[in-house]
């Protein structure tokens, strides 16, 4: 059994996903404007949270976040479920496929067997969307690949059931119902407030250009504080596979800044083109600093590639990024 | 193709990444770039690498709603990809 469902290859699993999923439900929509919807850009620096063994340092908002805010903004109604036991889940995954509905889930990307060996890590926060079984094999639209993609049951069991960190815990969503009348204008909207206000106005120091600026402060002592292996492994793990091979990060400001780019469509609303132009800058901006921190993890750096120029490059992100937002909030007042 | 850029940028990433004891002429273009099957044995901090040079040296921009995955699967698609944005641009 296969639900015909269209697959669509997209750059971050969450974002994708949700497209996806709206498109099959009859709501087309880019990667980039679930995204912005969803308010996915953040920052986010916590310590105290340890993502194999390493501090958790995380450029978007925490998984799950992004489906359940688009489809709120959309007036959606949608189902979340999570298990007490990998057979209940399992029951009842086959149960929603039978009865035809594309099924959303949490998995640990360590356990897909369809990753190739490079990507498979430890990171419990990877979503895909189940749509349909033959045999012992589930078929899996994953948006990071090109095409649809099977899994045997027993993995997917232990991708939903994978320990520790973001542990999903059999995690499932799916649309219910559509509305009638979309209000795409406002779901932006609120969106883009919502981003704006995480980035500058969240009272807590590990949380947007606050969680900026103290990740830079505290990269500078790192070489004192923990020596130099340990602090080649926490700057490889800031910018390490974030969301895309190749991005350190930067990737969801260029997502975002596409998304900046059709909100000015949808609200007719110029500026947004030009903070569009700057919200792409900032990304570039990331990818210098990932860049350079790379070149020290390799031991490549030449001369001023040292923990204090990083944190200075990190610092400047964070005034680039509070500009944007501040001028993002106030271009949405008319 | 003719215009011999898949030999440029085998050459480009050997430079950039520091990779000792191969020849360009020697790396095969068809199989993986990045990760452990990669004869270069990169990974994806090498990747950034790669990304940022190729959008200094020509002005082709990887990463955002395009897959860098896919792109740099091999030095075959990351030029299949390069030229199809230098057309798309010209």
């Amino acid at each position: 059994m296969k639900i015909n469902f269209p697959h669509r290859q997209f750059a971050h699993c969450e974002s994708g996903v949700t497209a996806n999923l709206l498109n099959y439900h009859g709501f087309p929509c880019s990667e980039a404007m679930a995204f912005g919807i969803g308010g996915g850009l953040f920052f986010a620096y916590v310590p105290f949270v340890k993502i194999n063994f390493l501090p958790l340092t995380t450029y978007r908002i925490g998984p799950g976040s992004i489906f359940a805010k688009a489809t709120r903004r959309l007036g959606i109604k949608v189902i979340k479920k999570k298990f007490g036991s990998p057979e209940s889940a399992e029951n009842e995954l086959d149960r929603l496929l039978e009865a035809g509905r594309p099924v959303g889930a949490q998995t640990g990307v360590f356990w897909l067997p369809f990753f190739p060996p490079a990507y498979r890590f430890h990171f419990n926060g990877h979503n895909l969307v189940v749509i349909g079984k033959e045999g012992s094999d589930y078929l899996i639209s994953d948006p990071i690949f090109e095409e649809t993609v099977r899994c045997p049951a027993a993995d997917l069991r232990k991708a939903r059931f994978a320990k520790g960190a973001l542990a999903p815990k059999g995690r499932i969503y799916y649309i219910e119902k559509m509305p009638v009348h979309f209000n795409l204008p406002k779901a932006i909207e609120s969106g883009i407030r919502d981003v704006c206000r995480v980035m500058l106005k969240v009272p807590l120091p590990l949380l947007g250009v606050r969680g900026i600026r103290l990740l830079a402060r505290q990269l500078a002592k790192w070489p004192d504080r923990f020596g130099e292996k340990q602090s080649l492994l926490h700057l490889g793990h800031v910018i390490r596979m974030q969301e895309e091979i190749g991005t350190g990060g930067a990737g969801f400001r260029f997502i975002y800044a596409a998304f900046l780019q059709e909100a000015a469509g949808v609200l007719e609303n110029d500026r947004l083109i030009d903070l569009s132009r700057r919200c792409t800058a900032v990304g570039d901006l990331w990818r210098d600093f990932a860049l350079l921190a790379s070149r020290v993890c390799k031991g490549r750096a030449v001369g001023q590639d040292s923990f204090d120029h990083l944190a200075a490059l990190l610092s400047s992100c964070a005034v680039h990024e509070e500009a944007l937002f501040e001028d993002l909030r106030s271009a949405l007042v008319r | 193709m003719d215009d011999n850029l898949e030999r440029e940028l085998v050459a480009m990433v050997i430079d950039l990444c520091n990779v000792e004891d191969i020849l360009p002429e020697d790396v095969p273009l068809d199989v993986p770039m990045i990760g452990p099957e990669s004869p270069l044995g990169l990974d994806s901090l090498d990747a950034l690498e790669v990304v940022v040079a190729v959008q200094r040296s020509y002005d082709v921009r990887i990463g955002g709603e395009n897959s860098s995955r896919e792109i740099l699967q091999s030095f075959t698609t990351l030029a299949d990809y390069i030229r199809l944005k230098q057309q798309e641009d010209a």
